[in-house]
């Protein structure tokens, strides 16, 4: 049997290890070794394993040797005791060392309080839905635990303590749901802390040979777009990404500094409306479709000349926003005469194949429009094959893709299309992005993954201005219309082709998705403005944070009247029947001519010290008393008995 | 417990000659927390006025605040709070509204834990000074949940934790140190609990006369007074010199276990005491005049006497100033005498 001072040891420390294990990829695993090993030793020590060791003075000295030297070995490894990851790790260390003198309940409460601020910790690192359960687990355990340590006399079991927390958490709810809807939230930051880099994922600003293939292999979701409306048709879902105006002959780049004033557009149509939750990509390119029509955030950019949508900070955690775009568009001006040089830069060394067709096709052609329409038809006809494994490339990539291999993915394709274009002296640039992606009808929104990544040409065509010309879709129209996995299964993962094939997999995938969907966009992105159009369901016409503050309030004081009639209800004292009513009637009418009956005193016996006080009423009382006696501890009392007493009672006056 | 002796009571003070002020609270100087907790308590006694057992605590008169504890996990919140926000964190901030509400339900949870409680007797139990007298106290509680962690406390006592089971009830034993002679007063009584969380104490105050009798120490090193003999003829259940057998009679409470007729009681007839009759019966008589020196030390002298003549099951009397016990045997009869010379000096009865 444990002892009860044992019991709060054992909880505080099974807390705090289970808030040690929400870090395990979120802290540096020495850190997350010593304060496991310390908990561990902590249960043995608690479960009477081993006694712990006896204080000296020696050992505080050490104690104290040791905390600076953690701080400092921290402190080394993270090159600073500031930001989310070293404050963690402190966190741990520093838990860990209470545990190792953790004598008192004030200690295991202090352990207990470390617990929930590695929570803390935790929460800021991540907010995905999947984690959210073990969050509450150490909710629930950390608010058991304070049940257990709270309890000296050792009377509330272990389970009894977290029925108890159970309890309290889930009436803790509402109120939970009311803040959160209601509470006033600040938009302003009172300090930061900074972030721990990661690696960059999904396209880069620049494209070799192969690199939007090893990217078509991954089915993590890139962005989800949510449609004001109905969807476009598939052919028009290009979401435009990073626009590579510079060739090398082997790899497009991105080249900031080939920058101009571009041709001014107008947009025609039906403007398409637009939510795009992105994925942290620890890069500032941002998605749009094909055309955006103006900057969705003051804190994001659209260059002039290729309209590419970026922020101005890398995405470093899943970002929103709202974006319209218009399918159609007419250019009004002319590319001029800067723009026109920058788009049409290549190295006259590399690929002298392509570039002599080129140049022999542009003869050919009557116009730029005729010239692309006749390049277009030679990738169709000269048995070009797309592939996710089009084998070794040389740095004439271009000449090694259509006229040695003769294979491809679009990557190649769209490189080799905007290499001719721009031997020929025609304005071409390549896009990459993502095009279609899969629709999911559980949450009502297209989910686009790294598989959709693809590159395309646009070509300036005078009068047209910059035209989106797709080679792949010539080589393999197929791609228009299915998605990678479905055209190149069998090139692609077993477990991505699994997730994908598999029907039931793919329906529980899309429910999920659906759900973490929702997470992110109902709950980690409800923010102020939210709030405020809540309120204007509720029908307030022009909210402001008064009017939250109203509801906030309204919805605690509702809580608190539910939790105080709820609990209430519990402990109902128990009210005399009416015979007890009755006699309790009698004795007030009694406590005026005598002393109040007291706690031991029978009814017989206070009727006949009553009697002594006032002789001439001394029966009465007495008959009373003995009939109260007879109703309350004998058999059964009638209807009648009762009312007679009541009568008495009534009828008795002093 | 370290907090001073209080005010609340007045005892007896031997060189002076001491006057019993039960019932009132002189005001002394002192502390300014000690003088706050003085006028809270007046308050509260006005308030709430004078109590009858058996009382049952209603919420009208449960006071609550939040413990160390409760700080604490305020604060904690309140930094999780502020996280939250300055991050626009909906977990974090969920997780604080979680922890929020509970906090809130853990106040309500304490509260709820001492309303209905129903105080039904208080007992108490004398002692010498320098020991620890008793107060029992009956706690009853008619709900359907168990209430655990009550804690119950006088001025000047450590707390007494008791669990009370669902519709049942259960006794409370607070001690009391008893550190000079007379009556101790107890005006008021505290219940209170933290359960089930320590966030919060709900505590509440019962105003009501009980009071200890603290006893001089027995100390003192004359000789017992001699015996004499009353004339008459006494039953004891002692055997000293030329006392015959007088029968049996029924065990009384103090009576010692190897006067028990075991024999008797092996056959069923109940616990029975073998008596003896002297022809003459021995007595003693303890007086308080016969004994020089100073009050207390008289006092305690007579104290260690009674001890003594008791444990020896000796027929005593005691004669103090103006009042006296005739010589019997017995525990009540030793309480009797006990509380005759704690009480010495005061106008109390006893």
């Amino acid at each position: 049997m444990v002892n009860v001072a044992a019991r709060s040891h054992i909880a505080a420390t099974l807390v705090f290890a289970a808030s040690v294990l929400l870090m395990v990829d979120k802290a540096p695993p020495w850190c997350l070794a010593i304060a496991l090993a310390a908990a561990v030793w902590r249960l043995l020590v608690a479960a009477g394993r081993f006694n712990a060791p006896k204080v000296r003075s020696g050992a505080r000295f050490a104690f104290g040797a040791v905390t600076a030297a953690l701080v400092v070995a921290v402190a080394l490894s993270f090159r600073t005791l500031n930001g989310l990851a070293a404050g963690s790790a402190l966190l741990l260390v520093m838990g860990a060392l209470k545990l190792l003198e953790a004598r008192s309940r004030r200690d295991d409460g202090i352990v207990v309080g470390v617990a929930l601020f590695l929570l803390l910790a935790a929460t800021l690192a991540t907010q995905s839905l999947v984690s959210v359960p073990f969050y509450l687990l150490v909710v629930w355990g950390s608010c058991a635990a304070i049940a257990i340590i709270a309890d000296r006399g050792g009377g509330l079991s272990p389970r009894a303590a977290l029925r108890l927390s159970a309890r309290a958490l889930a009436m803790a709810i509402p109120l939970t749901v009311a803040c959160f809807l209601f509470f006033p939230r600040f938009s302003g930051q009172f300090w930061s802390l900074q972030r721990g880099g990661q690696g960059t994922t999904g396209l880069s600003d620049q494209m070799s040979p192969g690199s939007i293939g090893k990217l078509a292999i991954e089915y993590d979701p890139a962005f989800r777009v949510r449609f004001d409306g109905d969807m476009p048709p598939r052919a028009a879902l290009y979401f435009r990404g990073p626009v590579l105006n510079d060739f090398d002959g082997f790899t497009w780049r991105r080249d900031r500094s080939k920058y101009y004033t571009g041709p001014q557009l107008v947009m025609s149509g039906e403007p398409v409306r637009y939510r795009v939750t992105l994925e942290p990509t620890n890069q500032p390119w941002l998605f749009s479709l094909d055309t955006l029509a103006q900057v969705p955030r003051p804190d994001m950019f659209m260059a002039p000349h290729d309209r590419q949508l970026s922020a101005s900070e890398p995405v470093t955690s899943t970002t929103s926003y709202d974006a319209v775009s218009y399918l159609a568009t007419r250019t009004v001006t002319s590319l001029s005469n800067l723009g026109r040089r920058h788009e049409t830069t290549l190295s006259l060394e590399r690929n002298p194949r392509a570039r002599a067709l080129a140049m022999q096709l542009r003869a050919q052609s009557a116009s730029d429009a005729d010239f692309a329409r006749v390049v277009l038809a030679w990738f169709r006809d000269n048995g070009l094959e797309y592939t996710l494994e089009p084998g070794v490339t040389s740095i004439d990539s271009v000449d090694t893709t259509l006229f040695d291999s003769k294979r491809g993915f679009c990557g190649h394709f769209a490189s080799a299309y905007a290499m001719m274009m721009r031997a020929a002296g025609v304005p071409a640039r390549v896009v990459t992005g993502y095009f279609g992606g899969e629709w999911n009808p559980v949450g009502g929104y297209l989910i686009v993954r790294q598989s959709d990544a693809h590159a395309w040409t646009e070509v300036w065509l005078e009068g047209k201005g910059w035209t989106r010309i797709d080679p792949t879709a010539v080589i393999a129209p197929e791609r228009l219309e299915l998605g990678i996995f479905d055209l190149l299964p069998e090139s692609l993962p077993a477990t991505s082709s699994f997730l994908h094939n598999n029907a039931f997999v793919f329906h529980l995938e899309q429910i999920w998705d659906g759900a973490n969907q929702w997470w992110q966009e109902r709950v980690l992105e409800f923010n102020t403005r939210s709030q405020l159009d809540l309120l204007r369901k509720f029908g307030i016409d022009s909210p402001d944070w008064h009017h939250l503050g109203w509801a906030f309030a309204a919805g605690l004081v509702m809580w608190i009247l539910w939790v105080s009639l709820t609990l209430r209800r519990g402990v109902a004292r128990v009210k005399p029947d009416r015979i007890g009513r009755a006699w309790l009637r009698a004795t007030r009418k009694l406590a005026r001519v005598a002393p109040a009956r007291a706690a031991a005193e029978g009814p017989m016996a206070y009727a006949r010290r009553v009697g002594e006080h006032r002789p001439d009423l001394a029966e009465r009382i007495v008959a009373l008393a003995s009939l109260y006696a007879t109703l309350r501890f004998g058999r059964d009392a009638s209807h009648q008995d009762i009312v007679a007493l009541e009568r008495e009672v009534r009828n008795l006056a002093v | 417990m370290s907090v001073p002796r209080d005010t609340g009571k007045s005892l007896p003070n031997g060189t002076t000659g001491p006057t019993s002020q039960q019932g009132q609270t002189p005001i002394r100087p002192g502390t300014i927390k000690e003088r706050l907790r003085h006028r809270m308590a007046r308050w509260a006694r006005r308030r709430q006025g004078e109590d009858q057992l058996p009382i049952t605590i209603t919420p009208r008169r449960v006071y609550i605040l939040p413990t160390r504890a409760g700080l604490a996990f305020a604060a904690l919140t309140f930094v999780m709070l502020l996280a939250g926000l300055n991050y626009a964190n909906s977990i974090a901030l969920l997780l604080t509204f979680l922890l929020a509400g509970f906090g809130m339900i853990a106040m309500h949870l304490t509260h709820r834990n001492l309303v209905g409680v129903n105080l039904r007797t208080v007992a108490s139990i004398d002692a010498f000074v320098g020991e620890h007298g008793r107060l029992l106290l009956t706690l009853e509680n008619a709900a359907d949940t168990a209430r655990l962690g009550l804690d119950c406390e006088v001025e000047g006592s450590p707390r007494a934790a008791v669990d009370v089971p669902a519709r049942g009830s259960a006794r409370a034993d607070v001690s009391l140190s008893l550190q000079r002679r007379g009556r101790l007063t107890i005006d008021r009584i505290k219940l209170s609990t933290a359960f089930p969380f320590g966030m919060f104490r709900a505590w509440t105050y019962v105003h009501l006369h009980a009071s200890l009798l603290a006893w001089p120490v027995p100390r003192g090193r004359r000789e017992t007074p001699p015996e004499t003999a009353s004339g008459g003829s006494a039953t004891s259940v002692h055997r000293v010199g030329d006392e015959e057998w007088a029968g049996l009679r029924e065990f009384r409470s103090g009576d010692s276990p190897r006067q028990v007729a075991w024999g008797a009681y092996a056959r069923g007839r109940g616990l029975l005491v073998k008596t003896y009759q002297s022809p003459a019966a021995h007595q003693r008589m303890f007086d308080l005049a016969t004994v020089p020196g100073e009050v207390e030390q008289r006092l305690e002298q007579l104290s260690a006497w009674i001890v003594a003549a008791h444990a020896r099951g000796d027929r005593y009397g005691l004669r103090l100033a103006g009042q006296s016990v005739s010589p019997d045997s017995g525990n009540e009869h030793r309480a009797r005498c006990l509380n005759g010379l704690a009480l010495h000096g005061t106008p109390d009865p006893w």
